[in-house]
């Protein structure tokens, strides 16, 4: 190209840069991006629309919606890879296991002052468990990491046509204890073929309710150790590989979800979460609180909480959307889904909830039930939570396969654990 | 050769004008260089200390020193020849042939003219980068795939255009009309796809981003290393650049995308894997010089004697030690410990997915490979159906296995088996028990499961191989060969498998090393609800388990985090590269033998 040409082509070219912020729709918003792991694409289009509806009302803020990876792990993974990046969006969900370690690594910010400084908010209108996680201080500071988006808890699904075949009570009432969930389970199993009396998953929680349920705990009480090394460790795994062993179960590690929605299993042990993919199945079912075991009724109390990215460029923002996206209108439209439980104290928002499914006639109370009593999902301050939880997992799975006893189980892991714990 | 100089066209500027522009920009940049040294030296830049630490705050700040200098002596060069017309012209002379090359050609002012002219095509490329990140390109991409993805229905019209464009060739009485036709629908609704798509409110996007300093001025930067790397690239005649030295910077212009890949996303990586592999990295912390600690934790093992005081195992070894295995000799229980036990099963495990996979991924792939170089009717598409897992995604191909083929209970892997047994005990009399596998479940299983399915995926493409290495076998030796009465079984194995030798090699060796570096198979299998049981956790597992999940900001010993992984992925570097040199000295031993 001839010189001349090239250098008056370039003037050009700079010349109209130069008009390009005449074009430019400078609005002067302020943008803030936030992520949440949807289940499913209803669930996403919910959020979507909430994101909408907040931007609508709210002057000089533009909001940008993500749905997050549908993968446990990955989504996580993704979040640290962003945030060590500087590309992380200004809120996001993280479940409440993670809290601690996000906040310890600095990757969320400590809301406290912004908490402070807004009237209109209290820590007394959020249920309890999650807010003790959500406020708790290592250095004595005040602290605020996040606000719930929900809870949930676990239920026992069961298979109303297969007990009506056995001819067994259904699940639940004041005799509902592990004695009458193992005789249903036998009851069941014995109709044959491949049909099965229960089956669960096998993450944390699942084994965590029967350990619980028998008296047990994964932490002791000032979470700073492992609190496994007990008697009713024991009885809960007897109990629990018994079931297994007995050939009354789906088998340990197996997916238990897709054989029970094939009709094949009686009982089904998974979080209000499960419940809208359900309506899908051909045949009747309800739920009903998980039985009571040695030592009283035990659940879990799941939740996640919206946290602010540490290095966003607009706190103050970030914090009034927290507030926006977990105010008793948003909480109502999330409950309305029918796939988890308002995190807000608010009789309004329960009603919702407790009304969602109605032509199916589900005992949705049984998931509240199981929240007054249940364990909270716990963030661990003082250790590496992925380490403990993956030495509990193994040897659970070792216990229930045979290849370890409850007692070397019960004796051991704590040796193994602790040193995931600080001294 | 001579073409290659072309005439120069003649320029608005005389070669010493532009000469001294380039010195001063050649100055500017070693300016620039040292200043954000000096900057980085003293942590006012990038943040890289807060990120990732002293060294590689001193690193950084040594590596920009490196342009100052490059500038500086092409700056020395350009001045050479500015204060020495005669050498100029004499330069000029050599260019148009009127004198020979070889004569009097002074080195300093060419290499500076090549410093100059890497110096500036990097300066673009980076600063090109720059400009992208700062207009939110990188984060939009994804927006733009998707907003084209929303629109797809208007691919058909470049579909349509395709269509008329190749009806055009057939009807040559239309073909001028059609092609025209066929240009205006493929331009519409290529158009009509952009604008559809939101291209415009990109581009209005971009252009809003205008509305900060630092993209004006890196708008700028771009352009002037843009105009300064055309004009080194055409002032070869000022510098009395032979033909061939212009093919040899040529060559670098043709490999530089690679290179600047290699340098920006493999070498930069590697190179700080293995700085933060001697530090305590972690998520949003900064890490700090740990020496050989992340190491020294990777090796520590203990080998106890279990004596009778000690009920269990473990109460034998230390207590930040956990059990690796135990062994029996005599009467005598041995306990082998380790401070990071499941690095050492997840390499165990490594180790015996290579040693099944590595048979069951090439022996198939050779027999295959056989059966399909044959002239047989239909070959084709079965080359293409072999080949098909190697091409598809491994999440979706995994996630079939586990649901579809691998579950105990309603899995099509024991349904077959129910079936056969049925029948052999039908047919038979016999009376065998239906086994019903725990192929996920069963610890004795489940690394088989995963060996099962990624030799599945990759047996396609080692057939290819093959088939590949085959098809350069001389047909005349096996024509010579059954001349002298050789079976098709001593043809295979006195011509085929000896010629395939080098094939073979290669084949083995990429199937270990991907073996080795095992990850996604096991992940997808296990992790959506559950991690990845010990007994199949590879080590990259494991590292990525360090990496991402063991992030808990306390001190809590050296083994979690950026660091350690790194470490890990160090020390599973080394045992690769073993087995790979090990491989290459055997191979050589045998075709000296």
């Amino acid at each position: 190209m001839n010189k001349r040409l090239f250098v008056i082509a370039l003037i050009t070219l700079l010349s109209l840069t130069l008009l390009t912020p005449v074009l430019a729709q400078d609005s002067g918003d302020i943008t803030l991006r936030w992520r949440t792991r949807p289940d499913n694409q209803e669930e996403a289009d919910v959020y979507q629309a909430i994101s909408d509806a907040i931007d609508a009302e709210w002057d000089g803020v533009t909001l940008r919606y993500e749905a997050g990876g549908t993968e446990t792990a990955g989504y996580q993974d993704t979040l640290i890879t962003e945030i060590e990046a500087g590309t992380a969006p200004d809120v996001f969900w993280i479940p409440g296991t993670d809290i601690a370690r996000f906040a310890e690594a600095g990757l969320i910010l400590n809301l406290a002052e912004y908490a402070a400084a807004d009237e209109d908010f209290s820590v007394e209108d959020f249920v309890e468990q999650p807010m003790f996680h959500l406020t708790f201080s290592q250095d004595g500071e005040p602290a605020l990491w996040g606000l719930p988006r929900d809870v949930s808890s676990f239920a026992i699904y069961y298979n109303i046509d297969l007990f009506d075949q056995a001819g067994i009570d259904y699940p639940g009432g004041e005799n509902w204890d592990w004695e009458a969930f193992r005789e249903a389970a036998e009851e069941i199993t014995a109709l044959g073929g491949d049909i099965r009396g229960f089956g669960m998953n096998n993450w944390w929680a699942n084994y965590g309710y029967w350990l619980n349920a028998a008296g047990s705990s994964f932490f002791t009480e000032d979470l700073r150790s492992c609190g496994l090394d007990n008697e009713n460790t024991v009885v809960a795994l007897e109990f629990l590989s018994s079931l297994y062993k007995d050939g009354l179960a789906v088998p340990y590690g197996e997916d238990a979800e897709g054989p029970f929605r094939a009709g094949n299993v009686g009982m089904f042990i998974n979080g209000r979460w499960a419940t809208p993919g359900m309506t899908q199945v051909d045949f009747n079912w309800n739920v009903a609180e998980l039985p009571a075991g040695p030592a009283g009724q035990s659940n879990w109390v799941f939740w996640g909480a919206y946290v602010v990215n540490a290095k966003t460029e607009h706190p103050e923002e970030a914090w009034e959307l927290l507030t926006r996206l977990t105010s008793p209108e948003v909480q109502g439209q999330v409950a309305a889904l029918g796939a988890n439980i308002p995190s807000r104290v608010s009789e309004e928002a329960l009603e919702v909830f407790l009304n969602t499914f109605p032509e199916l006639g589900l005992n949705n109370q049984a998931f509240l039930n199981g929240l007054s009593y249940g364990v909270p999902e716990t963030p661990v301050w003082f250790g590496s939570w992925s380490d403990i939880d993956n030495a509990y997992f193994n040897g659970v799975a070792e216990v229930i396969n045979g290849d370890l006893s409850p007692q070397e189980f019960a004796d051991t892991i704590c040796t193994e654990v602790d040193q995931f714990f600080e001294e | 050769m001579a073409t290659l100089t072309k005439p120069q066209a003649k320029s608005a500027f005389t070669p010493s004008l532009v000469l001294l522009l380039s010195m001063i920009w050649a100055l500017a940049i070693a300016v620039y260089s040292i200043y954000l040294a000096w900057r980085i030296f003293n942590a006012e830049a990038f943040d890289v200390r807060e990120s990732l630490g002293n060294t590689v705050q001193y690193f950084f700040g040594f590596l920009s020193l490196v342009p100052a200098v490059l500038g500086i002596f092409s700056a020395l060069g350009f001045a050479l020849l500015i204060t020495n017309p005669e050498r100029l012209n004499l330069y000029q002379r050599i260019a148009d042939h009127e004198l020979p090359p070889a004569q009097g050609i002074d080195r300093i002012p060419l290499l500076g003219r090549y410093v100059f002219l890497g110096l500036n095509y990097l300066g673009t490329v980076l600063s090109a980068f720059y400009l992208l990140h700062l207009w939110d390109v990188f984060i939009g991409l994804d927006e733009v795939a998707e907003a084209i993805y929303e629109n797809r229905v208007l691919l058909w019209g470049l579909v349509g255009a395709y269509l008329l464009f190749w009806l055009s060739g057939k009807i040559i009485r239309l073909q001028r009309t059609l092609e025209l036709i066929a240009l205006a629908v493929g331009s519409i609704s290529f158009i009509l796809l952009l604008l559809f798509s939101g291209v415009h409110e990109a581009l209005i996007y971009i252009a809003g981003q205008y509305d900060s300093l630092i993209v004006w001025i890196v708008t700028a930067v771009v352009i002037i290393f843009g105009i300064f790397t055309y004009n080194a690239l055409q002032m070869g005649r000022t510098f009395g650049e032979t033909p061939e030295q212009s093919i040899g910077w040529q060559g670098w212009m043709l490999v530089s995308p690679n290179v600047i890949g290699f340098g920006l996303f493999l070498a930069g990586p590697l190179l700080l894997s293995f700085y933060l592999s001697f530090t305590n990295a972690k998520v949003g912390q900064v890490p700090k010089f740990n020496g050989l600690e992340n190491y020294t934790t990777i090796f520590s093992l203990q080998l106890r004697e279990q004596k009778p005081e000690h009920q269990y195992p473990i109460e034998a070894l230390d207590s930040d030690y956990s059990i690796v295995h135990t062994y029996k000799l005599g009467n005598t229980r041995y306990v082998l410990g380790a401070r990071d036990a499941r690095f050492w099963l997840s390499l165990e495990n490594t180790l015996q997915f290579c040693l099944m996979l590595v048979p069951l991924a090439t022996i198939p792939a050779i027999g295959l490979a056989v059966v399909l170089n044959s002239q047989l009717p239909g070959v084709k598409f079965y080359r293409a159906l072999y080949f098909l897992p190697s091409v598809a995604a491994v999440v979706g191909t995994a996630l079939i296995w586990r649901t579809a083929l691998y579950s105990s209970q309603i899995g099509y892997l024991n349904y077959a088996i129910e079936q056969i047994i049925n029948a052999t005990n039908a047919i038979f009399g016999t009376d065998i028990e239906n086994p019903q596998f725990g192929w996920l479940i069963d610890s004795r299983l489940q690394l088989f499961s995963v060996v099962l399915l990624t030799a599945w995926q990759i047996i396609g493409f080692n057939t290819v191989l093959f088939l590949a290495g085959l098809q350069g076998i001389p047909n005349a030796l096996y024509e010579a060969a059954s001349v002298d009465g050789a079976s098709r079984w001593q043809q295979f194995r006195h011509i085929t498998l000896p010629l395939l030798a080098p094939t073979t090699f290669f084949v083995v060796v990429t199937t270990i090393i991907n073996a080795l570096q095992v990850f996604n198979e096991p992940y997808v299998l296990y992790s959506r609800e559950q991690q990845v049981p010990d007994t199949v956790a590879t080590a990259v597992y494991h590292l990525y388990l360090k990496a991402f999940q063991s992030t808990s900001g306390n001190e809590l010993g050296a083994a979690s985090g950026f660091g350690y992984a790194s470490a890990v992925a160090w020390v599973l570097f080394a045992l690769i590269f073993s087995v790979t040199l090990l491989q290459f000295r055997v191979s050589r031993s045998g075709e000296e033998r």
